[in-house]
This record gives structure tokens, sequence and C-alpha cells, in this order.
């Protein structure tokens, strides 16, 4: 198992595409954070994580998470599960995987893995580069976060200590928000040889959700859409809060690896290999 | 008595209602070379993708070594093949392709052949660059290189010479024959006659999807229906062999004389001769295997069922 881990993710890592997205996810948060920068102390001070980040480059990271997850990341993740299996099978190699005696599960579980490592690796990229691009310009400083929680505006203080944790648990529940992207990925990436149609079919879905999240009507199946949970991380900066979205959101996308996942394996295993 | 290396009893297989493989059945012995021979689409890949595991039969079993075949079973560890078209991850070098996939399966490159295997794909430097900068005929060649590496008791090869030149396929003929002598077994299926032929020492002829004969090939071959006839007295053996019952006709060839044999047999035709004293070079089929594929396919009942 470890060995078809190491293996799939060697394939996934060594290649153009990979280092040209390690690339962009380097250059992007030094781009907005000189934007940021550049808009400090000019114009009016409007709410959000940018704004917060002119306080202390602590923060950056946050707001970069906040800019990249909604689309970028996502793009991302869904290029990597997607091509999982359907990228070996439009190359004609996935037969040749297939032939020794490996467990079709197992090889999947592996992908899924791979795919996994590098988007929780993309991720961690874009944090430490903000990081480090904010704490350049703006250094490292309590931050006064005003709010309306509770119905009145007032303000409190993150200490530069508490900002670095809450940054890290925002860091990583980004990351593993996207679990169920990738399970999905992976199961739309054993029905077709194709990994345009997997990436498109897998990126669709959370374009989709995105949307029918947005309709209040739908009421409480909104709750179990796979990107209801995204921003549960915002209150840890915005409201000086850790919100029980944080725990749900993650039991939804375990839920949905179990179930995407499963099907995948159960599909990929009867499945006839014609490629 | 030892089970056959390969056994494969009433394979049928359909893709949404189509049949690509009908009740076939067939054994390969420790040390065959068998060629599976057959149009395109006759169902020798189908065949063979479900020897491997790929593909899932839809009725009827295939054992490899004793083991009934499901996806990923252990015992195709002891087998190597060559699918199609070899295929590699094409942004990364033949050599990592190769460590790479011996790796999947668990184990360490040092445990595999690797020089052997490399000294197979001749490639020299270009072994580290990436895949997609080869030819067809280097990746060809990468293909049967990797398939080497664990030393496999069976080699099933799938068209190995498409997209090679003469002198590349005359190196894997003479691979196959190498393969051969130090004990391996080889399942070859191909629609190149010549191929069958000159590297097979029995073959199973099949036509959209059915079994139309299986044998030694030179049994095979022995079964057409005309021989040349070459003697000292050409004249006078042209008279002899008409009188042979049996015999269609009897014309003159360069090389001799050319005997339909209609009902007759070769050695009804060789008797006759020595019997009026003539001097006998040799008596043989005239025709190649390609002859004799042809005349079998072209007689196979076609049904309306089968793959294109």
């Amino acid at each position: 198992m470890i060995a078809l881990f190491r293996t799939e993710l060697v394939k996934a890592t060594v290649r153009v595409r990979t280092l040209i997205v390690a690339a962009i996810l380097v250059a992007l948060p030094v781009l907005i954070s000189v934007a940021i920068h550049a808009r400090k102390g000019r114009g009016p001070a409007r709410e959000g994580l940018g704004v917060l980040a002119r306080q202390s480059g602590l923060l950056m990271p946050a707001a970069i998470l906040g800019f990249t997850s909604a689309f970028l990341l996502i793009i991302i993740a869904g290029t990597f599960a997607g091509d999982a299996v359907a990228g070996d099978a439009a190359s004609g190699n996935l037969r040749y995987v297939l032939i020794r005696p490996v467990s079709r599960g197992r090889l999947l579980i592996a992908k899924l893995a791979a795919a996994g490592v590098l988007v929780w690796a993309m991720t961690l990229l874009v944090a430490c580069v903000g990081l480090v691009a904010g704490l350049a310009l703006f250094g490292s400083h309590p931050a006064i976060v005003p709010s309306l929680a509770g119905g009145s505006l007032h303000t409190f203080t993150l200490g530069t200590g508490t900002q670095l944790v809450r940054v890290g648990i925002a860091t990583l529940y980004i990351a593993a928000g996207f679990t169920g992207l990738l399970a999905i990925g992976t199961f739309f990436s054993t029905l077709t040889d194709t990994p345009a149609g997997a990436i498109g079919a897998c990126v669709g879905v959370y374009i989709v959700s995105e949307i029918l999240d947005g309709i209040d009507q739908l009421g409480r199946l909104r709750y179990v859409l796979p990107t209801h949970y995204r921003a549960a991380w915002e209150p840890l900066f915005t409201e000086n809060r850790f919100s029980h979205d944080l725990l749900t959101g993650l039991l939804v996308q375990a839920a949905y690896l179990v179930v995407f996942l499963g099907a995948a394996v159960i599909w990929f295993r009867r499945k006839d290999i014609r490629s | 008595m030892a089970e056959a290396v390969v056994v494969v009893e009433g394979l049928s297989k359909s893709f949404g209602g189509t049949a690509a493989v009908e009740d076939l059945s067939f054994r390969v012995e420790r040390g065959q070379v068998f060629g599976i021979l057959g149009p395109n689409g006759a169902g020798k890949t189908t065949t063979l993708r479900v020897l491997m595991g790929l593909q899932r039969p839809t009725k009827g079993e295939v054992r490899l070594f004793g083991t009934t075949i499901t996806p990923g079973a252990a015992v195709l560890g002891r087998v190597g093949a060559l699918v199609e078209q070899a295929a590699f991850v094409p942004h990364l070098s033949g050599m990592r392709n190769l460590r790479l996939w011996w790796e999947a399966g668990g184990g360490h490159l040092r445990d595999a052949d690797l020089a052997g295997a490399l000294a197979i794909a001749g490639l020299g430097d270009a072994v580290h660059r990436k895949v997609r900068t080869y030819s067809q005929g280097m990746k060809q060649r990468l293909g049967l290189a990797r398939l080497l590496l664990g030393r496999p008791e069976l080699l099933v090869l799938d068209e190995p010479t498409n997209g090679l030149d003469p002198g590349e396929i005359r190196e894997i003929r003479d691979l196959i024959t190498r393969i051969t002598a130090e004990g391996a077994t080889v399942l070859l299926s191909s629609h190149h006659l010549n191929e069958v032929e000159q590297t097979c020492s029995d073959v199973l002829v099949m036509d959209r999807g059915r079994l139309v004969t299986t044998g030694p090939v030179r049994t095979i071959v022995g079964t057409a229906r005309s021989a040349l006839v070459e003697v000292d007295d050409r004249d006078r053996a042209l008279t002899v062999i008409r009188s042979v019952p049996g015999v269609a006709g009897v014309e003159h060839h360069v090389d001799g004389l050319v005997v339909d044999l209609g009902t007759a047999r070769r050695s009804d035709v060789a008797a006759a001769i020595v019997h009026a004293g003539l001097r006998l070079e040799t008596i043989a089929p005239t025709q190649a295997l390609e002859d004799v594929f042809l005349d079998l396919v072209s007689g196979a009942d076609p049904h309306p069922g089968a793959a294109p």
C-alpha cells in the first residue's frame, strides 16, 4: 500500500503541470500581499480578512486562503482528483498498472491519498508564502477586530500567538475541506477515460453546490452540500469564536469521502479496462 | 499431470449485448509459443485482456498456472504482458517508469532483472529521457523490457511488433526464441501471419469471436489442399499424379508441379510417384499459413451476434 502510494505520489508530483501550479501558488500570495500593502492608508477600510491583514502580517495567510479557497484551490484539487485514474487511462498506462498483482481498491485509495497530499501541500504552500509575505510587508502585531456578533458593534483583540494558532487551524480546516471534492473527483475519474471530463464534472459539482447553497429556500438541504461549511473557519478571525460548523463541516466531508470513495471502489473493481 | 500454464474454458465476453468472444476454449502448455491468430475484431485482444484480469468474462473461466484469474490476482506476478501498444507515464523517463511500475507491486528494483531488461530495451542514455520523446519502436522495446523485469514464466504479447521496423521485428522474434529457450511460455496474438508462422509452435485461429481451428502450426499448414512436387521427370509425373484417385488437377510451376489435392492426400501422391519409379525430391504444402488462414476465415460461419 505504501509502495503504491509512493508511486502515485511521484507520478502526480514530478510533472510540469504540478510545478506550474506550485509556482502560481507562490506568486499569487505575494501579489495579493503587495496589492493589499499598496492600498494601505488609501480609500475607506472595508470589512474582510484583507483589511485585518493590514494590521498584522500573521493574518495574511487567512486573507489569501479566503481568496483562493473559493475557486482556485477547488480547480486544483479537482484536477488532481479527476486526473487520478482517467489520466492513466488516457495514456494507456492504466492497463499496465492493473496487470500487476495489485488490488484495484488499494490502487484507488493510493491515488486518492496522493491527490490529497498534493492538495494539502498546495494549501500549506499558499499559507506559508502568505505568512512570509505578510510578515515582510506588515510585521506581526496584535489585531483589533470590529465585530457585529451578538447584535452590537464591539471590538476584540487577537494576540499574535492566537493569530498564528488560528491561521494554522484555518489552513488545516481548508485543506480538510477538499476531502469530499477529492473523493467525488476520484469517483468521476473511474467513470471515464478522459481526464478533462472527470475534472470538469468534479469542479461542476462544486459550482452547482455553491449555487444551490445560495438558495435559502432549500432550507436544511443545503447543510449536506459539500460547500456549505466551506467558510466555517472565518469566525475564528471575525467573531473570535470556534464555530460548531467546523466540526460539522469535517463530518460532512468525511461522509462524502465514505460515500464517493466507496462508490468509486465498487465501480472500479467491477470495471472492464478497455483503455 | 501438471496443469497447463493457460487454460481457457468456455470463455464468452460481451459488451452491451455485442459478443466479442464466444465459447472459446484452449490450453497453452509449458514451453509452448502459442499464437492467437485472427483478423482485426476477431476477439484476440479481448481474450488476452480477460486473461490478464483486465476484463471479467461474461461466461466461462480462465486459469493461469492453475489459478482462476481475478483482477489483481497474485498469480499475475508470474506473468509479463504487453497488451496492445506499450504505454507509460509520458512525463517520466523510461528508467523512472520501469522503477515505479516495478515498485508499485511492492518489490525493490534491485530484485528485478534491470540489467537484462535494459539490455533488451537497447535505449542507451535515452532511457533517462522522458517517454513522451520516444518513437513508437522505443516505447515498444521499453515495454518488452518492463515485462521482463520480473523474469516471468509466461509472456503474453498482444501484437508485439506493431509500429516496429523490420530490424526491430527481427530482434523481437529472436528475443522470443531466446526467452522460450530459457523455459518461458509465450502466448502471442497477432494478425501478422508471418510472425505467427515463424515464431509459434502452436496456433489458434479465431474469427468474429469464435474458435476456427487450433493445433500445431505444422499440422495446420499441412492441411493445405495443394502441394508442390519436385521430381526428376515432370512430364511423366504429371500423368502419374493425374491418375491418383481424388486429385483435382496438376499444373506446371516454375519450382515443380502444383497439385490440387482435391480429396487425395499428399501421401497418396508421393506413393504413386515412387511406385512409378520416379525420383521424388520433395512434396510439400504450397500454402503458407496465410493461405490456410484466409481459407479458414473465409469459410467460417458468420454469426450475427459477433463483434465487427
